[in-house]
């Protein structure tokens, strides 16, 4: 008899079997290690959960915040101690897109769960899922040391009132499929806008100067929106998706400092389909007029084999900086050392200028790695350095160098 | 594995992308005319030519090479004029101290002179000033060069 009729226990087991059946479909709920590896790169884990150089997820990456302190990146490995090996899925679920971790611990908005609030549920369980699959490591990272009021965590619950996360939204009928991809990817996991935006007075992203650039870190994060003179209006569409897939397109330079780790860490693993979604997004952005804007170029600079040896900029140039970029500028043996055309030649006074000359780059690209080594406590004294800004700057732009502009880039944050 | 063409000779190596053409050249082909300076492509000691142009071997990825043509200082063909003319005036002006730098040197001076043909002071000082040279031998590096441009016409 009851081979032809299920008591109702057995027919809620059945039920619950059924459930449990298709969560391990591949199209359902059965989180994907491989989907979340592609997403845990396009939003850029690696970057700030890794001091540069170390184990990576492992925490520890400083994190200063302007007048509040200094945050410490946290250690998200799957070690049940130090990590986050513990957490359960739906734990992970809320730190990342309601920014609160177990144990009602409010995370500070470094951690951009605003933007990643535009993950679904599911697509964070993927990340979770594939981030309990990297090697554990048992670092602790320093407490962060923040000053008084912003130590207390719960001030974050007002402030996820003003600035607080945003919710996935539905794509808009009215764009095509490329520009809600491209939405998506630079809004959410890309989190763009965290450092591109300039911030409130509440340090919340200002939605009405959205991506007009601001400077983090000491340094300026570049205006991207569809400006044509301060933004990226000018660039063609292939060359938006060049840069953002190899940290170069010619004519716009390299990309160097932290957006090079972004390269690094997280762009170029990207589908070009993916990044032609955000160059479609980005293009079709408001536009918005800045005051970092970069000079124009001076032509020509190609070809010209001669540089003058009148000042000790140029001489410091020629011995220095010639041997990989060329006197023109052009670059000698890599085309990442191509520096015509690129924004930190002149853009904000020389900020990022001299701090890369400070600092150098590294930028992780599918054919290894291309380093500009920094020159910051060798032989050349700071004074040397800005004069070498300088030069380069009134050599391949129009800008006016200030010495003012160049001590205060050199000083830093 | 990474396919070179290497003075005219085509060599299979196995390293990782992201090796030095330098280690190559000179810890797996054996082509050792090439020196190891500083490894930042500050010095210019390594310098080869890469289709003809001088590149930093120290710092070029062989995944970057392609099947670009690499010459060393091993490979400089002597027919060549601008070659001739080079080492000559290398030989006439002594240029040479120490000869550490001079692989570099004479492979950076053959490249200029094979898109210049007759550089003023400023051009080859240009074209010259990464190379570095310890025992200071600029002067007659400049002279020669001057020199050569004359006799290779």
């Amino acid at each position: 008899m009851m081979r032809h009729g299920l008591s109702r226990p057995s027919f809620l087991l059945a039920l619950l079997a059924g459930t449990s059946l298709m969560s391990v479909g591949p199209a359902q709920a059965a989180p994907s290690v491989e989907r979340g590896e592609y997403l845990a790169r396009a939003a850029d884990c690696e970057a700030c959960h890794t001091v540069p150089g170390g184990v990576p997820f492992a925490g520890g990456r400083a994190f200063p915040v302007p007048g509040m302190g200094v945050i410490y990146a946290p250690n998200i490995t799957p070690d049940p101690d130090h990590g986050i090996g513990k957490w359960t899925d739906d734990e992970f679920v809320r730190s990342v897109r309601e920014g609160v971790s177990p144990g009602w611990k409010h995370l500070y908005p470094a951690m951009p769960y605003p933007a990643y609030a535009r993950m679904s549920v599911d697509e964070v369980k993927d990340i979770r899922a594939w981030l309990a699959t990297v090697p554990p490591s048992a670092n602790t990272p320093s407490p962060n040391h923040l000053k008084f009021p912003f130590s207390i965590r719960a001030m974050m619950v007002g402030w996820n009132l003003l600035n607080g996360p945003a919710s996935s939204y539905p794509d808009d009928p009215q764009k095509s499929a490329e520009w809600n991809r491209g939405r998506y990817l630079v809004e959410g996991p890309g989190h763009c806008a965290d450092c591109h935006s300039p911030r409130t007075l509440t340090y919340g992203l200002s939605a009405d100067r959205a991506f007009a650039g601001t400077v983090v870190n000491g340094l300026r994060a570049y205006n991207i929106s569809p400006d044509k003179s301060s933004g990226i209006g000018g660039w063609s569409d292939e060359a938006l998706a060049q840069y953002l897939s190899t940290g170069h397109a010619d004519g716009h330079g390299t990309a160097s400092a932290d957006m090079a780790e972004v390269i690094s860490f997280s762009l170029h693993y990207l589908t070009p389909a993916d990044i032609h979604a955000m160059v479609v997004y980005l293009h079709d952005l408001k536009p918005q007029s800045s005051d970092d804007a970069a000079s124009p170029p001076r032509k020509p600079a190609a070809g010209d084999d001669t540089l003058p040896q009148a000042t000790k900029g140029a001489r410091l140039f020629a011995s220095t900086c010639a041997g990989c970029h060329l006197p023109d500028g052009s670059g000698r043996q890599s085309p990442f050392a191509n520096i015509i055309g690129s924004r930190t030649l002149s853009a904000d006074g020389g900020r990022n200028l001299v701090r890369i000359i400070m600092n150098g780059s590294t930028l992780t690209t599918a054919s290894g790695n291309q380093i500009m080594p920094g020159f910051a406590g060798g032989n050349l004294s700071q004074r040397d350095l800005n004069d070498i800004a300088a030069f380069v700057m009134t050599h391949f732009t129009e800008a006016t160098p200030s010495e003012d502009k160049l001590n205060a880039a050199a000083k830093g944050p | 594995m990474q396919t070179l063409r290497v003075n005219g000779q085509t060599h299979t190596v196995d390293v990782d992308p992201d090796t030095p053409l330098l280690w190559v050249l000179r810890d797996i082909i054996g082509l050792d005319g090439t020196k190891f300076g500083c490894g930042i492509a500050q010095c210019g000691v390594c310098t080869v030519h890469l289709d003809g142009r001088p590149v930093r071997a120290c710092a070029l990825q062989v995944s970057q090479i392609g099947d670009g043509a690499i010459t060393t200082i091993e490979g400089l063909d002597d027919a060549d004029p601008i070659v001739h003319a080079v080492k000559k005036a290398w030989i006439d002006l002594d240029v040479v101290q120490c000869g550490y730098c001079q692989p570099g040197q004479v492979m950076a001076a053959v490249g200029l002179l094979k898109t210049v043909k007759n550089p003023t002071d400023d051009q080859i000082d240009s074209a010259m000033s990464g190379n570095m040279c310890r025992c200071g031998t600029y002067m007659r590096i400049r002279k020669a060069i001057h020199l050569a441009a004359g006799e290779a016409v």
